[in-house]
């Protein structure tokens, strides 16, 4: 114990309570990582088909309806995914004010990735 | 490897302890200085030496450890054994619990060549020449392999280990059918000797807030009992990101326990009702 403490153990183990939440991270965490698993296959499939194929047939695949609604929802989960995983490993090893900056940094960060990608994908899919 | 359960030792370990300087990033008053050796009675045949850690609280001096060597034709023949060997013929002050000698009580809960387990069920044959022993881990000790567990009593009855029920008391026993009886097997027999919680990385970065394996099991042991009317509140109490979500499966708390039992599997039982009652 590194200072005195008169608290007696049980408050000190009650704390501030129970946060009587958890378990929608907890799901979401599971329900992405399902949605990643055909979408990750089918992107790295689709790469390694096109590997060789040049850069036009490429964007003109990237155009295709189906192709631009997956690749959105890829990012949408793939980063939201991302950011639930790097929650969990922030409030592992990190306290006090350093766990809330880098939890801010992490779900900026992420949603700031994220937009990026899906706006980068819509200029494809929509430029002449 | 896929972990069932901990009857058994572990044929084969790559590290008996992970390869760094035993004092590595310890604290300056927790250090191990170098401890005793005490031989053999002449005329022993066979021995066999124990790396013991001691501390004495009353010495200004760090912990160390000493080394004993046991004559195991005098000894019986677990580790408790040795220890009472050496408290009663070399060296009084070693001091740790025990009680029943018999796996029961879960008071010799040491760590063992690198793993928790009951001092009383664990074969002297088990470990390896040196044996190391030393108090669980995680724990402020109070004395050589006396831990003091205040702690982790309270985190056990914060999750308030009795049944609650609105319901006015019957005239005799409250009637379980076999098939809710039997929905408490691997959970009654948890004697709370904290080798789980001990060994848990997750209590060792966040034990102030996680509850750890031992009271989370608790925790589902009075869920799954047909006769508690007190679901809901208990459910309230353990859904925080802390006292329950801090358990990633890791598993090291079903690979340590003496009874067998699966303290993963009834942290995973309490995750899934909680997301059942909202879905
Ligand atoms: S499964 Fe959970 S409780 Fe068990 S050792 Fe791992 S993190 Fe700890
Ligand atoms: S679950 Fe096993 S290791 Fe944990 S306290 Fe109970 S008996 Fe001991
Ligand atoms: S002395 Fe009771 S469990 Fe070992």
């Amino acid at each position: 114990m590194e200072h005195r403490n008169t608290q007696s153990p049980l408050a000190r183990a009650i704390g501030l309570g129970s946060a009587k939440e958890g378990s929608g991270h907890w799901w979401a965490e599971r329900v992405s990582a399902i949605a990643l698993v055909p979408l990750t296959l089918w992107l790295a499939a689709a790469l390694i088909a096109h590997t060789g194929s040049s850069h036009a047939a490429f964007i003109a695949w990237l155009k295709t309806p189906y192709v631009t609604a997956l690749m959105i929802l890829l990012l949408i989960a793939a980063f939201h995914h991302t950011a639930l995983g790097l929650q969990v490993v922030i409030e592992d090893y990190l306290h006090t004010w350093k766990k809330f900056t880098a939890m801010i940094a992490v779900r900026l960060g992420c949603v700031a990735l994220a937009v990026v990608g899906i706006i980068a994908t819509l200029q494809i899919a929509f430029a002449g | 490897m896929i972990i069932a359960s901990s009857d058994q030792v572990s044929r084969a370990t790559l590290f008996k302890r992970f390869p760094v300087p035993r004092n590595f990033g310890i604290a300056r008053d927790s250090r191990i200085g170098p401890g005793k050796r005490w031989p053999a009675p002449a005329g022993a045949i066979r021995t066999k030496s124990f790396e013991i850690y001691r501390y004495d609280p009353d010495t200004p001096e760090n912990p160390r450890v000493d080394t004993f060597e046991v004559d195991l034709d005098d000894s019986g023949p677990m580790v408790l054994d040795a220890l009472i060997w050496i408290k009663n013929k070399v060296d009084p002050t070693l001091t740790f619990r025990r009680s029943c000698r018999e796996g029961v009580c879960g008071s010799c809960a040491m760590n063992m060549d690198g793993t928790n387990w009951l001092a009383c069920t664990r074969f002297i044959s088990d470990l390896s020449t040196p044996a190391t022993i030393y108090p669980l881990t995680n724990m402020r000790i109070i004395k050589d392999l006396v831990p003091d567990q205040t702690h982790l009593f309270a985190q056990y009855e914060m999750i308030q280990p009795w049944l609650q029920s609105e319901t006015p008391d019957p005239e005799g026993e409250r009637l379980q059918s076999s098939a809710e009886r039997s929905r408490l097997d691997g959970y009654y027999e948890c004697i709370l000797c904290f080798c789980c919680t001990s060994g848990c990385p997750s209590h060792w970065w966040n034990g102030d807030r996680f509850l750890g394996p031992a009271a989370l099991l608790q925790a589902e042991r009075w869920l799954a009992d047909s006769r508690d009317e007190a679901t809901e509140e208990r459910l309230d109490l353990l859904e925080d990101p802390f006292r329950l979500y801090r358990c990633h499966t890791i598993l090291n708390c079903t690979r340590t326990c003496p009874k067998g039992l699966n303290p993963g599997k009834a942290i995973a039982e309490i995750k899934k009702l909680v997301v059942e009652r909202r879905s």
